[in-house]
């Protein structure tokens, strides 16, 4: 069965399967044999085909994080569902998404709202710094997810607006 | 100097801070034998200053930081627990004049300057105003609190390109650089209502902006006897949003001529404010070996380990010494440097995403060994990054006997160091101490967004996304579970066919 780890944004396609003595690592028409050896201090040895690399690995539900040359990497198991729900998601600019945690120090608008695009709807503040959050498009304000003072993660819903089609 | 311990005014120390700096307080603190007390607020709980406290006190509060803002709820802690002194750390209310005070009147003593010391330097404008008639060298500027109604116009006449700083601002927090005049108006607004919200208040200072400037500062010490040294220099121009990522001592800026001249006119301005405790002199550095003031910072800086790092001296043990009234006991003339020490700012953050802050759990740490290797930190494995706080995470800082070893050194702790759950800036910090400019030691304030692909996520080869997928795969349940799963049927029916 095809599994997917989304890393960067990419979404990558790979199959694992297992022989008696080795799992193989499918990319495409590519087959690695490989292996993962635990170490009692939290260290592991990847080994792929000849190549054997030292790694540090931690994961957190579908989160896959890599220690690897001094490099950490952040991957994230695609679940089949999720991958299909993407396909179909609506557009992009009904929802504002966080650009990185902060709080919210300014709500301009409100829920009924109409708008412009290039209207303030909010004013974030993260690293000390205030970011303001521009109408990506013409609208009408949906809901607004957080009220003034209150913190949120990279990522987090801020505002949505109604989505042209229902808008009509 | 442990000799006369008994004869202190105090014999438990109560530190009104978190994280890293909280843990370098009580380290001392509990080194010296005394007693370590530490207030926290319950986002706090599983991190290594409250683990090592000898007593630590919960404190609430509408948000996380205000809890360690409450000065009501830190005076009663300190009354609850027997400490006779507070250590403010730095941030929260280390500059806070009227905690200053308060702690004083409670009877208590205050790990720090005297107010009116915190008072005179906590305000850019009054400040500058005392050094320069003290006759040291000051940039040009406007100042609104002269006449509000012609602010605008003067921060005109300053020039572009300019800087916009809130007048009880510090740390980078709402300032704002202009290059255009035509958005100057709309940049004090915005200046104005960030130093409304963090500082409680909006009066703004503007100053002529030194372009590729260096930011060199001072570490100085004066006792209650009026007795001020100097500690040398340190070198803090890597910054990214105006702050400081990366600090190093000595300075690869300076001859020992102009080292002598800016440590001394340092000296000098803590001299002239008959000033007590540890302090930090800020200065300008300009490419042609011109500077200025920019600041004094009345308490223990965030850098302050590279100067411990070449001085030998224990700066916690010099503001414990001070505060209970002992003489500095030595001169100038015995505070040696020896070596190079570098610190590296450990950040929750994404330096390829404009260095935004990262949060998450922290699945996995290890703190780089080695020589030279000191590793100043607050959080535990098990513990959380949150938004509630600064993203500092901890402070790598590497001694070597001299610069370049430094560097190979940092390197090597840096690849090192496993943190696992949210991202850092440690392998920035890798390409940074790569960059030719860094080794050179020609480096300025605007050096990383002059070279913003120092910041911008490497090419990742095939061979490097292979060995990923590959560990990703093997650490996934559902896909080992899948393949054995695969593997048993074929053995299954392997067993029957025989």
């Amino acid at each position: 069965m095809h599994h997917a780890f989304s890393f960067n944004g990419d979404d990558h396609l790979l199959t694992l399967s297992r022989t008696t003595t080795a799992y193989c690592l499918h990319l495409g028409d590519e087959v690695y044999a490989i292996d993962l050896r635990n170490h009692q201090d939290d260290t592991a040895t990847l080994v792929i085909g000849e190549q054997s690399l030292e790694v540090v690995i931690a994961t957190q539900g579908d989160e896959v994080f890599v220690h690897l040359d001094g490099e950490v990497y952040q991957l994230r198991y695609r679940h089949p569902l999720e991958r299909l729900a993407a396909s179909q998601a609506g557009n992009s600019e009904d929802a504002i998404r966080a650009p990185m945690p902060g709080s919210l120090v300014v709500v301009a608008v409100q829920a009924g709202d109409a708008v412009v695009r290039g209207q303030l709807l909010l004013v974030m503040e993260s690293m000390k710094m205030e970011t303001t959050i521009n109408a990506p498009r013409d609208g009408v304000v949906h809901a607004i997810t957080y009220e003034k003072g209150q913190t949120f993660d990279r990522d987090a819903m801020l505002i949505s607006l109604l989505p042209l089609a229902i808008e009509k | 100097m442990n000799s006369t311990l008994a004869d202190w005014p105090f014999n438990a120390v109560l530190v009104a801070n978190r994280g890293e700096i909280a843990v370098r307080v009580l380290r001392t603190v509990q080194k010296l034998g005394l007693k370590g007390i530490v207030v926290y607020h319950a986002a706090d709980r599983a991190t290594l200053a409250v683990k090592m406290a000898d007593q630590a006190i919960e404190i609430t509060g509408a948000t996380p930081v205000a809890a360690y803002l409450d000065a009501a709820q830190i005076l009663a802690a300190a009354k609850t627990s027997g400490a006779g002194a507070i250590h403010p750390g730095y941030g929260f209310l280390s500059e806070n004049a009227g905690f200053c005070a308060a702690v004083e009147n409670a009877g208590l003593i205050f790990i720090g300057p005297k107010p009116a010391q915190i008072t005179l330097m906590g305000d850019k404008v009054r400040a500058r105003n005392f050094v320069e008639k003290g006759g040291f060298p000051v940039a040009p500027s406007a100042i609104e609190d002269d006449d509000p109604q012609t602010f605008n116009a003067r921060a005109r006449k300053v020039g572009t390109p300019l800087l916009i700083k809130p007048s009880a601002g510090g740390g980078g927090k709402g300032m704002r650089i202009v290059r255009d005049l035509a958005v100057l108006d709309e940049e004090i607004l915005r200046a104005r209502s960030e130093g409304q919200r963090y500082f409680g208040d909006g009066r703004l200072y503007v100053e002529r902006y030194i372009e590729n400037p260096r930011h060199i500062e001072v570490q100085v010490l004066g006792d209650s006897h009026g007795n001020v040294v100097h500690l040398f220099e340190r070198e803090c121009s890597v910054q990214r949003r105006f702050q400081k990522i990366v600090e190093e001592t000595p300075s690869p800026a300076l001859s020992a001529e102009l080292r002598n001249r800016i440590c001394e006119t340092a000296a000098g301005i803590a001299r002239s404010a008959g000033y007590r405790n540890a302090g930090t002199v800020e200065f300008i550095f300009g490419p042609s070996g011109e500077y200025y003031f920019l600041e004094m910072n009345t308490r223990l800086q965030v850098e302050h380990p590279v100067t411990e790092e070449i001085t030998g001296k224990d700066l916690v043990h010099e503001q414990l010494r001070i505060a209970a009234g002992e003489p500095l006991g030595y001169t100038q003339a015995q505070v040696t440097a020896q070596g190079h020490a570098i610190e590296f700012r450990i950040y929750a953050e994404d330096a390829s995403r404009g260095y935004t802050p990262t949060t998450g759990p922290i699945l996995r740490l290890q703190a780089p060994q080695g020589e030279g290797v000191r590793w100043d930190s607050g959080v535990l494995q098990g513990g959380e990054v949150t938004a509630a706080f600064d993203p500092m995470i901890a402070k790598l800082i590497i001694r070597g006997r001299d610069r370049s070893e430094a560097i190979a050194r940092a390197d090597k702790a840096l690849k090192d160091t496993i943190l696992l759950g949210c991202k850092t800036n440690t392998a920035f910090l890798r390409r940074l101490i790569a960059h030719p400019a860094f080794v050179a030691g020609d480096v300025h304030t605007g050096f990383l967004d002059a070279n913003p692909q120092i910041a911008a996520e490497p090419e990742l080869s095939a061979e490097t996304l292979r060995a990923l997928l590959a560990a990703a795969a093997l650490s996934t349940r559902t896909l080992r579970d899948g393949a054995d799963a695969v593997l048993d049927l074929h053995a299954a029916i392997g067993a029957w066919t025989n």
